[in-house]
């Protein structure tokens, strides 16, 4: 192992690879490379691209340029936009406040080892193994008018409580629904990063009387550095790529309006058009941008 | 091939070879050169449903072509609401060779991006058998015809015989709109929900402003409204959501929470008194009981002004079409011409779903009573229309006018602004 990490160095201070080094690199770096660039950032710039054009998505011949009329119909002339990002904020809100820390405050919990933890354990992580469609899937079995809640309380179709149709309240029962994964995701990640802490830590700050608040936040919190970028990060792509459990529920069309399904009610089906491609460049831009943002203060403070 | 049409009487086994020395005769004189028995060879068909009454019956009409050409048919069904989000990719890549699809705006849609195949050479072998006006809603923009009807089905109100007699209501005697305000504000007082619906999918309630649109406005404004020659914003638009909101007391509070078949489920279960939908769900009744099927009825829609009686209805058709990059377009067609003929039709018709074919040759004695009553209601029309998602630009009703009466449903005090972006949003798109 010593030997190999020695080469390793003198390796990269003197920068000299022998031919079938560079052809072995070259083949290594060079075929995911060009994977990633085909299937990633291809259709990408491609989607870029295609938002400033009207395409109904079949001849290429007849891509038109539109300049930025897809954004201007977008902020504009469609409502429904603005109710999606209402409704994705408030997701990435929720998520943020509610389901992280609480995920956070269980991963705490099972790592002080408190009475029963494996079983808090098993039972905040089984939601995970699902994917969010089956969740849709066993959740609207649970509530929609003719499932299981509505017929246990003995409601006909008529008069039963419209858990997913009724405005004042289908956000929060999906957001709910939501966490139910979330929070055990969430734990998962921390109680691995918990796990990986030195015990002396801990010791340390117990012996200099910190309270158990205090050790959590002025010790251990600042310890899980990275576990915490990863955190930040999920929380912020999983409120804004949430799609999968609402196309389920609601199926393509905004029975609850959030960027995910807009895009797919715009470029797929017979009324594809390139205001898709533009709901997903802007969805692109408000996953990315406070990522990119968040990332640059972490790596600054860590230089310093 | 008028044989074919008063053929269906006498022995299958004499139709059926009498059918395949026509088929063989015709071949030799069209364009259609692989059409004889077997030589097509081996075809795929994409349904668009999962569920079990159409199933078992298109099930029997690929039999009978198997049966009766020799060629194996390939089966494939998706749900109905994937295979439209999913058509466009599906066309373009490796599709059925012929597929379920719908007639009007929809289908030419897809004839004019050269999706489909040109089946004016089947409309040539049985057109006959068919009215004009099918011609019209098979024919692309370009005179072509691209599609072969298999059925039709009236938009109407539709209630339990046995719940109405009970009440001692006579919906057949509902004829305006005061008429039917009286009828709904009865059913309420009886303790049901008057008027079921539903409109979770986006697509539902279209079929109650097609209507209300109608009678108030009239057909030519419909037509034109769809067409982007009149404005959403004008005055007689919201007339038509005035006439709405005085519905909604009466229907059930949970709209958005129910698909089409939700709402059926209201009618079926005997809590709601009227149901505006398409008859096509007279099968789901059938699959319940022949005596549920049996306690189904249609009437049209009220009159609002009389200026325009009840003179319009929707009527969607519903037929096949050949996807253009299918594998074995010509055996695409062959099926498909099998199924617009009589002999697929009676095919259809065995299976014992119930159906009203667009074939002139489906003699209409043999309706049911449901189903004589649906034509009598399509007869008191002089105008059809399809739909509004198949009468007018798909990237308009499907992603803008659908989410637009969910959200009318959420505030119908909105209506204005509603319909003020509803406009902007038509002038936004694109010019075709």
């Amino acid at each position: 192992m010593s030997t190999t990490a020695t080469n390793q160095k003198t390796a990269r201070r003197r920068r000299t690879f022998s031919g079938r080094d560079k052809a072995t690199l070259g083949f290594f770096i060079g075929i995911p490379t060009f994977l990633h660039v085909a299937l990633v950032w291809f259709p990408a710039v491609a989607t870029i691209f295609l938002s400033f054009t009207y395409w109904t998505g079949i001849h290429i011949s007849d891509i038109q340029w539109a300049g930025t009329a897809n954004y201007e119909n977008i902020f504009f002339n469609t409502p429904v936009f603005w109710d999606a990002l209402r409704v994705n904020v408030v997701w990435l809100l929720w998520f943020g406040f509610i389901a992280t820390p609480l995920g956070i405050l269980l991963a705490y919990q099972i790592d002080r080892e408190i009475r029963g933890h494996k079983f808090y354990q098993t039972a905040y992580y089984l939601p995970v193994v699902l994917s969010l469609a089956v969740i849709g899937i066993i959740w609207n079995f649970l509530l929609r008018p003719d499932g299981f809640i509505n017929g246990a309380l003995g409601l006909p179709i008529s008069e039963a409580i419209s858990f997913f149709g009724d405005d004042r309240y289908n956000l929060w029962v999906i957001l709910i629904m939501a966490s139910w994964r979330h929070i055990g995701y969430i734990m998962l990640l921390y109680l691995a990063g918990l796990k990986a802490i030195d015990a002396t830590l801990r010791e340390a700050a117990s012996i200099d009387g910190a309270t158990e608040w205090k050790t959590f936040l002025q010790v251990i919190f600042p310890a899980m550095g990275p576990v915490n970028i990863i955190v930040i990060v999920i929380t912020i792509i999983e409120s804004l790529r949430a799609f999968d459990m609402i196309y389920i529920i609601y199926g393509g069309t905004g029975g609850l309006p959030i960027l995910g399904v807009l895009v797919f009610q715009n470029i797929a089906g017979e009324g594809a058009s390139m205001k898709g491609a533009a709901y997903a460049v802007i969805l692109f831009l408000l996953s990315i941008v406070p990522i990119i943002a968040y990332l640059r203060q972490q790596f600054r403070e860590d230089a310093k | 091939m008028m044989n074919k049409i008063a053929g269906h009487e006498v022995d299958r086994r004499l139709l059926l070879k009498g059918a395949a020395a026509g088929g063989l005769g015709i071949a030799g004189a069209t364009m259609l050169a692989g059409c004889a028995p077997g030589e097509t060879g081996p075809v795929s068909f994409g349904a668009r449903t999962v569920d079990e009454s159409p199933t078992k019956q298109l099930k029997g009409l690929v039999d009978a072509y198997t049966a009766k050409t020799g060629n194996e048919v390939t089966y494939n069904a998706t749900e109905s609401n994937a295979f439209q989000n999913n058509l466009s990719q599906y066309l373009q890549g490796t599709p059925d060779d012929c597929f379920q699809w719908m007639a009007g705006f929809r289908m030419q849609f897809f004839a004019d991006q050269g999706l489909l195949e040109d089946v004016s050479s089947v409309w040539d072998e049985i057109g006959d058998q068919y009215s004009e006006s099918y011609k019209i809603a098979s024919t692309g923009s370009d005179g072509k015809q691209y599609f072969v009807p298999q059925s039709w089905y009236p938009w109407g109100l539709h209630f339990r015989k046995s719940m109405m007699a009970e009440i001692g209501m006579s919906p057949e005697d509902i004829y305006n709109w005061d008429d039917f305000m009286a009828a709904l504000k009865e059913l309420k007082a009886q303790g049901l929900v008057p008027l079921a619906a539903a409109d979770k999918g986006g697509w539902e309630a279209m079929g109650t402003f097609d209507i209300l649109n109608a009678r108030i406005n009239g057909y030519q404004f419909h037509v034109d409204l769809l067409a982007g020659r009149e404005k959403w914003t004008d005055d007689r638009v919201k007339e038509v959501f005035r006439h709405w909101e005085m519905l909604l007391p009466y229907q059930n509070t949970n709209v958005l929470d129910l698909e089409w078949d939700g709402a059926m489920q209201l009618l079926l279960q005997k809590q709601a008194g009227f149901f505006m939908n398409g008859s096509w769900f007279g099968g789901n009744f059938l699959e319940q009981s022949q005596e549920d099927y049996d306690d189904l009825w249609i009437v049209p829609f009220p009159e609002i002004n009389p200026d325009h009686a009840r003179d319009t209805i929707d009527a969607p058709i519903d037929g096949f079409c050949v996807a253009k990059n299918g594998s074995n377009p010509a055996g695409g067609k062959d099926l498909i011409k099998f199924a617009g003929d009589m002999e697929g039709v009676q095919a259809m018709l065995d299976t014992g779903i119930p159906m009203t074919s667009a074939n002139k040759g489906q003699d209409t004695s043999t309706f049911d009573a449901f189903q004589q009553q649906q034509l009598a209601v399509m007869g008191e029309a002089k105008y059809i229309t399809q739909f509004l998602d198949r009468d007018t630009r798909p990237d308009f009703a499907g992603p803008v006018v659908g989410p637009a009466l969910q959200s009318w449903f959420k505030d119908p005090s909105s209506t204005d602004s509603i319909l003020e972006s509803l406009q902007s949003q038509w002038d936004a798109l694109p010019a075709l």
